[in-house]
């Protein structure tokens, strides 16, 4: 791998984190590329402390971790390029939601009237407005996150970090966050979301880091996920004319190891044992009469992939 | 040529300086210190008040006596003397009572002897004179002097040297630069600096400069209101006369800069030591007995304490009281002070090296408030 190529990512290599003797993440090696990365994992499997290893705010045990061209322990360069939402809920005592933001960009050395309009723009792009001259304190849960989510996004990073950046939002206001995500990732950005809520991360994410005890199961496109996991038959469902037929026929290649026809007798679910052989058949079937209407992988979403890899702890669909 | 400080850490220890000054002035959690620095000023002004009362209780006196008096006059009665003598020195006493004492016998069936006692109380509107005649001669005399700048000033020595630097300024700076970092890490939310782009000892700075900045208000303050009140009671010329002949002004100057130097030593140790350990009783104690037992500390040792500079910079020495043990007496004196460039010099050395560790130990830091 190129140079350039290592600048572009996010990277870490051999990465391990202990707490004294309890164990943060271990062994962790990613390269992470532009869109929307998803870190998923039950609780105390690791996303949090990833992405504070990820921003400096903890140091790694052993191991390197480079964000694009900075290393951690600069933080003076580091965050002009990476935003960071965490979950920590406190805040600066008496501020207002501007104040909060606007402090953050005087801090980063900005201008009075630059922090000033780049504050109220961030602000906008969170629907805070109105709030903005209230006390952080008075706010909701929803709001706080908000708020941090301005903060993070306010000096337009390249690096945007958050830490289960829906929880506490209502659903119009998870769905403009999810809207706000897609867009940035779309300008180029690095958008690193840690999330519980995995048919949010299913629908928002270009690629999935699943974690369990501290250790990365699993990374990458979900569809290659899904592929890479062999002991776990792929179900596939497919509408067709004639599915009890096309089921008998199916059974006559050796792969298919189940299948339950639909209620509407319009359509099957298959569970076979090698996709690529299945294809192949069902190309020779649809030959030989059977129309088929369409096909779709049936287990190759986040939900599925998190339950043959971690099991189905604390999964929140 | 790079500037050895950027422009925009400038900005940056400003942005840090903004934010911490509300903290730093109206914690809730600081209160305390404004009382501690306010205790010297009401000391002094009570101390003011008294004086004042006293002053006119002189004056009454004095106003009552037969013939005017001046000092020479108190000071012409002689033990021994007869009530007859003294009256023709000083006249009729404005203030008399008497008592009679039974002494013991002088053989041992013998009769109780009673012995007349005399109290006859002048003043010449500055100084109180106070006699006691036995069997009608002077037995004692006690000339209590009035407004004695010498004693008021090495009062004033006494109480900045040992409440309000050593406790009142040390405490003070405990509480406000321990909490620098302590007390986020409390609140949880020193992520909020760690997360902008800003570089830790850039920030460590803002931090101490915001620190040094309410202390050095605060404790200033206090110091300029204490000579206030001290100056109090004097008269326009008394005044005069102390602050523009008698170095009074410029002890002022030194005691003002002696505090700030003081807010730097041990705001910089704080600081520090609110980086190092989770509870501030800890560093407190360990810095208030290695600052306590400086006298008896081997040169070497002494010169890294903050207070064995700042006593060598006191303008006034305060006398050693006789029959004090050696030992304790070191504890008042500075038995080898060292000059005042050095001083001054020492303490932002060892200033300096504290802040040095701060930078070192503000990079390590990491965010981790659950074991906290």
């Amino acid at each position: 791998m190129s140079d350039r190529m290592v600048n572009d990512r996010i990277v870490f290599e051999d990465v391990s984190k202990f707490y004294g003797e309890i164990l943060g993440v271990n062994r962790v090696n990613l390269s992470i590329p532009p869109g929307i990365t998803s870190l998923v994992g039950p609780n105390g499997s690791g996303k949090t402390t990833l992405m504070n290893l990820m921003t400096g705010l903890v140091k790694p045990t052993r191991g390197r971790i480079q964000v694009l061209d900075y290393k951690i322990d600069d933080p003076e360069n580091l965050f002009r390029v990476l935003g960071y939402s965490t979950q920590f809920d406190a805040f600066p005592k008496g501020l207002t939601g501007f104040q909060f933001v606007y402090s953050y960009l005087r801090l980063s050395g900005r201008d009075s009237g630059t922090a000033e309009q780049l504050a109220w723009r961030a602000i906008e792009r969170v629907n805070l407005v109105e709030a903005a001259k209230r006390k952080v304190a008075g706010y909701s849960k929803g709001m706080r996150q908000r708020i941090r989510l301005a903060q993070a996004l306010s000096h337009d990073p390249k690096v945007l970090v958050l830490d289960e950046p829906l929880n506490g939002l209502d659903p119009l206001a998870r769905s403009e966050m999810i809207a706000l995500f897609r867009s940035t990732a779309a300008a180029g950005c690095y958008v690193i979301i840690s999330s519980h809520i995995l048919h949010e991360v299913d629908v928002i994410s270009d690629q999935v880091i699943l974690l369990s005890n501290g250790y990365v199961v699993a990374e990458g496109q979900i569809q290659n996920v899904r592929s890479e996991i062999q002991e776990q038959p792929t179900q596939i469902l497919i509408r067709c004319s004639r599915p009890r037929e096309l089921a008998a026929k199916m059974f006559e290649y050796g792969h298919t190891i189940e299948v339950s026809i639909h209620k509407d007798e319009r359509g099957l679910l298959l569970k076979t044992r090698d996709a690529d052989r299945f294809y192949l058949a069902l190309n020779d079937l649809a030959v030989n009469g059977i129309e088929i209407e369409s096909i779709a992988p049936a287990d190759d979403d986040v939900l599925s992939v998190y339950e043959y890899l971690i099991g189905n702890e604390e999964v929140v669909r | 040529m790079r500037p050895i400080i950027k422009r925009i850490w400038w900005e940056q220890i400003k942005a840090v300086i903004r934010l911490e000054m509300k903290k730093t002035f109206f914690a809730r959690r600081g209160l305390w210190i404004y009382v501690v620095a306010a205790l010297p000023v009401m000391l002094f002004v009570a101390y003011a008040i008294a004086t004042a009362n006293q002053q006119d209780r002189r004056a009454n006196i004095a106003h009552q006596s037969e013939k005017p008096l001046a000092y020479q006059d108190l000071a012409a009665v002689k033990p021994g003397m007869t009530s007859q003598e003294v009256v023709a020195i000083l006249g009729k006493p404005p203030i008399t009572f008497h008592w009679t004492e039974n002494r013991p016998p002088e053989t041992e069936k013998g009769p109780s002897i009673e012995v007349l006692h005399e109290n006859y109380h002048y003043s010449d509107g500055q100084n109180d004179l106070y006699l006691d005649f036995a069997g009608g001669k002077v037995e004692s005399i006690n000339i209590r002097q009035g407004n004695n700048m010498g004693q008021d000033s090495v009062m004033f020595a006494g109480v900045f040297q040992f409440f309000f630097l050593r406790l009142a300024v040390f405490f003070g700076c405990l509480g406000i630069f321990m909490n620098l970092f302590r007390g986020e890490i409390l609140d949880r939310s020193l992520h909020f600096y760690f997360l902008a782009p800003i570089r830790r000892e850039v920030l460590m700075a803002g931090k101490f400069l915001a620190g040094l900045l309410a202390t050095c208000t605060i404790f200033v303050t206090s110091e300029i209101l204490q000579t206030v009140a001290f100056l109090w009671h004097f008269s326009p010329s008394g005044r005069d006369l102390y602050l523009y002949h008698n170095h009074g002004l410029e002890h002022a100057a030194i005691y003002v800069g002696v505090t700030l130097l003081a807010c730097v030593g041990y705001g910089a140790f704080f600081l520090v030591a609110g980086m190092l350990f989770r509870n501030p009783i800890i560093p407190a104690a360990a810095i208030l007995i290695w600052e306590g037992i400086n006298p008896f500390l081997p040169a070497v040792l002494k010169q890294f304490s903050v207070i064995y500079y700042l006593k060598s910079l006191c303008p006034v020495a305060i006398p050693t009281p006789p029959g004090m043990p050696p030992l304790m007496a070191l504890l008042i004196s500075a038995a080898d002070p060292v000059a005042a460039p050095i001083a001054v010099l020492g303490i932002l050395a060892v200033a300096l090296v504290a802040l040095y560790v701060s930078s070192l130990q503000v990079r390590r830091m990491e965010i981790n408030y659950t074991t906290e």
